[in-house]
């Protein structure tokens, strides 16, 4: 069954390859392929102890299978966690898809063939059970991200993203090799670690390795570039979704493969194991760095880069604590990451179809214009920064309890203080783009881009209602490694230290919004142009209107005047010197090299009076 | 089983409470303006003088509107000014869910300040983004000591809950009294001045550089709404000063001495929040105003200096 439909789906890219002349056909079919995900995630629903009504899973796929090929054997199977991470994946890939018919109006074809292969190689990373599957699957989603990259056109992004890509599959490789060297298998379920520093070496190299694609710093410099210059649709898919494979990879292997007593042995801190404690503390920094270097940018996409950068490191912090709080809220804040960030793209390619623009100082006024592209920018802000009425508020509540809890007292205030940081830059986008003196006149973003951001939104509204069901999905994850829940109903969680009850919040908001709604309706208003006031009446021609009124150009100087110097030489400066000084070795090696015969006969006699002595000696 | 008739009780005290909030907020509001001009030596209005302008404001007959997104500022900053007013504990007695989480209080405040802001940037008039530019810089600015000093206080009670913390303090066993919180509490007055944008930290609104800032295009029931907010903003904001060191006006139990405590420790609170308000007048009349990368400065530099030197006692002291 799983096999056929693994067939149906490569046979669903090579078709849509082909249809290259007919962007809608190819769509559409692209459509209906990436529904696939989707289809086997509902049947696997009994992982979670889920039991859908039997007209949501009419498909039965089996939960494991293998694959022997020659050398090896592809060992597959469906886990809570990857079950979890799928749920983000799938749900937010045909939206993307969707996004796309109407986005691209040629040359689309390679695009929807490669998006579906970056979604056939996240699905055998969720269930990959061994390393060298989870290695092939990586290759071909890293691979087809760099076709996608491509596409872009952008020769600093493409360079970026393979030079760290590169990186990356290095690091993770070496890991495995460590991994594999220490145990003799590659499977994770056969693996019987100890807390020898090999371990930790090979540890260390995987997580740095996943880091890269989480784009947590100082590993996130290719983000910014491929960002900022690939197409709209994809960057959503890369942002929203692909970024959380990497925060996958670092869960599967410090709590599933290593474990919370093995990290505990190399030394805790307050409870905390060391590496965990590093890796919040870098957390803690990525989301500060990344909030502020995203209130200096004026380019819309690269604002949500850095944004995205921020965002996620909070799910480090989360992931690094290693609390069952802090791994509730960190899969919690992935889950809100994938469908607001999501949106936050899609919209900001809705407003590049109708305007053309990504600068946020050439942009402004189409709230009017664009309303329900406005709302649902607004509603996903609204998580972003964490505001109670979504479900972006309980993620980050959970991960300061968490703090708290473990008595984090210098990076709690760097994760609070990013959290305004993230009003700044919010209000940027809002301002910047959707309010203000209005300047172009344009229509609303067509149906198809609007259903798929409307789609997205539903989950933080359903997750603010009932975090408790959230709760309810960590739970079988956390009992892998060996924890229990954080106890809950559907609408309260309880911390140690305190409690959250979303009822109170939103019956209260409503009451309170009902009883402001009277006081507002109690007089009538008229509706005047935004002109009528500042020139008090007078018509526009008598002042030359062409005074720029919207004064989002440097929105927040101040701000940049404060924080450039100390950003000026960011990561990029240190790579540039980490590259330099390995050029200085490279021209140095390149120098035995010469060209001649002779040198190269004085190279192997040496290289042979070497291992005779070496041979003599031992 | 809900029980309906407590329910409706619960809610109709709701209701009085914040009408209350918002009667003690306009009364502020006059206190304000006539001790600012006994300071600088002028009459000044009567005491009563906030009741008459938001009156005034709500019984005008010309309302002007930018458009819907326009209103949002109206609707959310009294609706969220109110909502957190009801999560705050009062005088010992929080409305809502019984537990008021500081973090959700923090996150709630922010709900008004952004329809607010949404409100003025849809205006469209310079001076009211940049105004909005201004407050969110403040707000960045003045929270960061303010939160070092919260997050202490939490690992010091081991609660992050505002309710327990002012349970902790009761039988005037107030944080003040704390030397390593007396200092805090001279931290979170400078952070408090700012979240009141008095002088020194009016920069937001500044009348003289970019008139009145936000509120420039906002006339008649919509600037009513944000007197309200603002009025009842002063309330909140005291409130939370009071809850964290003042033991939050909790000065007789209610098990021990029944609606009596109730009423004593109400006069307390409003008391206390007068107390600190008062305070945050005095530096508003004899202050000039900071520039916006001043008061970056002075709270980053100076306020947080301190809020880390809290942090390390506060750190130091647990570990031993």
């Amino acid at each position: 069954m799983i096999t056929l439909t693994i067939a149906i789906f490569l046979l669903g890219i090579i078709i849509v390859g082909l249809l290259n002349r007919y962007p809608k056909a190819a769509g559409v079919i692209a459509f209906f392929v990436s529904l696939i995900p989707f289809f086997a995630l509902l049947s696997w629903s009994s992982v979670m102890n889920i039991s859908l009504p039997s007209y949501l899973h009419f498909l039965n796929f089996e939960t494991s299978w293998q694959y022997n090929l020659g050398p090896g054997t592809l060992i597959l199977q469906i886990t809570p966690l990857g079950w979890f991470f799928l749920l983000l994946l799938s749900s937010l890939f045909p939206m993307v898809i969707l996004f796309s018919i109407s986005f691209f109006r040629s040359n689309a074809g390679g695009f929807y063939a490669a998006m579906l292969l970056t979604m056939l190689g996240s699905f055998g990373i969720l269930l990959a059970q061994d390393m060298l599957t989870f290695y092939i699957f990586w290759e071909i989603m890293s691979w087809s991200i760099l076709a996608l990259v491509i596409r872009g056109g952008d020769r600093k992004a493409i360079v970026s993203y393979l030079s760290f890509g590169a990186l990356s599959a290095m690091l993770i490789l070496f890991g495995f090799m460590l991994l594999y060297f220490k145990t003799g298998t590659y499977v994770f379920a056969e693996m019987h670690l100890d807390a020898s520093n090999l371990v930790l070496a090979a540890i260390s190299l995987i997580v740095s390795g996943f880091a890269v694609k989480g784009a947590l710093m100082p590993m996130h410099v290719w983000a910014p570039h491929v960002y900022s210059k690939s197409e709209e649709p994809f960057v959503a898919f890369l942002s929203g979704g692909l970024s959380k494979l990497g925060y996958f990879g670092i869960m599967l292997f410090m709590y599933g493969v290593v474990g919370f007593s093995l990290l505990s042995s190399w030394g805790t801190f307050r409870g905390v194991p060391l590496f965990g404690y590093t890796l919040a503390v870098v957390g803690a920094f990525t989301a500060f760095a990344g909030t502020v270097l995203a209130v200096m940018q004026d380019d819309l996409r690269k604002l949500l880069a850095y944004s995205s950068i921020g965002q996620l490191g909070y799910i480090t912090i989360g992931l690094g604590i290693g609390t069952p709080l802090a791994i509730t809220g960190a899969l919690f804040q992935a889950l809100n990451h994938t469908f607001f960030k999501a949106v936050l793209f899609l919209a900001a390619g809705a407003v590049y179809y109708r305007t053309g623009k990504y600068k946020i100082s050439e942009l402004g006024g189409l709230g009017y214009k664009m309303p329900f592209t406005f709302l649902a920018t607004l509603f996903s802000i609204f998580a972003l920064a964490a505001i109670p009425i979504t479900s972006g508020f309980a993620a980050k509540w959970l991960l300061y309890e968490a703090a708290i809890e473990k008595k984090f007292l210098f990076v709690t205030p760097i994760m609070l203080i990013a959290g305004v940081g993230a009003f700044l830059y919010a209000y940027k986008i809002l301002y910047g783009v959707f309010l203000g003196e209005p300047r172009y006149d344009v229509k609303e973003a067509p149906l198809s881009q609007l259903v798929p951001m409307w789609i997205l939104v539903l989950p933080l509204i359903i997750f603010l209602i009932f975090p408790g069901w959230f709760v309810d999905l960590t739970a079988p994850i956390l009992q892998g490694y060996g924890m229990t829940a954080i106890p809950h109903t559907p609408f309260m969680i309880n911390t140690s230290l305190a409690k959250y009850n979303t009822l109170a919040v939103i019956f209260g908001f409503i009451g309170t919004l009902l009883f402001a709604f009277i006081l507002y309706k109690s007089k009538p208003q008229e509706r005047v142009e935004h002109l009528d006031n500042y020139l008090a009446g007078e018509p526009p021609e008598l002042y030359n209107y062409n005074i720029a009124m919207h004064a989002s150009s440097k929105y927040y100087e101040p701000f940049d005047e404060v924080f450039y110097p100390y950003f000026k030489k960011g990561a990029e400066r240190m790579w540039e010197i980490i590259l330099a000084a390995g050029e200085v070795f490279g021209s140095g090696a390149r120098k035995i090299y010469t060209g001649i015969v002779g040198d190269y006969s004085i190279y192997i006699l040496l290289f042979f009076l070497i291992m005779v002595g070496w041979w003599l000696l031992w | 089983m809900v029980n309906y008739i407590d329910l409706t009780i619960q809610i109709l005290v709701a209701m009085g409470v914040t009408a209350l909030g918002f009667a003690i907020g306009m009364l502020f509001n006059g206190i304000a303006r006539k001790i600012t001009a006994r300071i600088h030596n002028r009459v000044g209005p009567p005491i009563y003088q906030g009741y008459i302008d938001v009156l005034k404001l709500f019984t005008k007959k010309t309302n002007i509107s930018h458009g819907w997104i326009f209103d949002f500022a109206a609707l959310f900053s009294v609706a969220g000014i109110a909502l957190t007013f009801l999560f705050l504990p009062v005088a010992g007695v929080t409305l809502l869910s019984g537990e008021g989480d500081i973090f959700l209080i923090l996150y709630l405040l922010a709900i008004p300040a952004l329809g607010f802001a949404l409100g003025a940037g849809a205006s469209g008039n310079p001076n009211a983004a940049v105004g909005i530019m201004r407050a969110l810089m403040t707000m960045l600015a003045y929270e960061l000591p303010l939160v070092m000093v919260i997050i202490a206080m939490m690992v010091y009670y081991d609660t992050t809950s505002l309710a327990v913390i002012v349970q902790k303090q009761a039988n005037m066993q107030w944080a003040i009294f704390i030397p390593v919180f007396f200092i805090g509490a001279l931290v979170a007055d400078m952070a408090l001045q700012g979240m009141l944008m008095e002088k020194p930290f009016d920069i937001p609104i500044a009348p003289h550089e970019i008139a009145s800032g936000p509120m420039v295009e906002f006339g008649g029931k919509h600037l009513g709404a944000l007197m309200l907010y603002k009025m009842m903003g002063i309330v909140v904001e005291t409130t939370l000063f009071v809850d964290l060191f003042l033991g939050g006006g909790v000065v007789l139990s209610v098990s021990q001495f029944g609606w009596l405590a109730y009423l004593v420790n109400f006069i307390v609170w409003f008391l206390l929040i007068l107390f600190v308000f008062f305070i945050a007048l005095l530096i508003n009349a004899v202050f000039p105003r900071f520039r916006i990368e001043q008061a970056l400065k002075f709270y980053w530099k100076y306020d947080a200096i301190v809020g880390i030197l809290i942090l390390i006692w506060i750190f130091v002291g647990v570990t031993i």
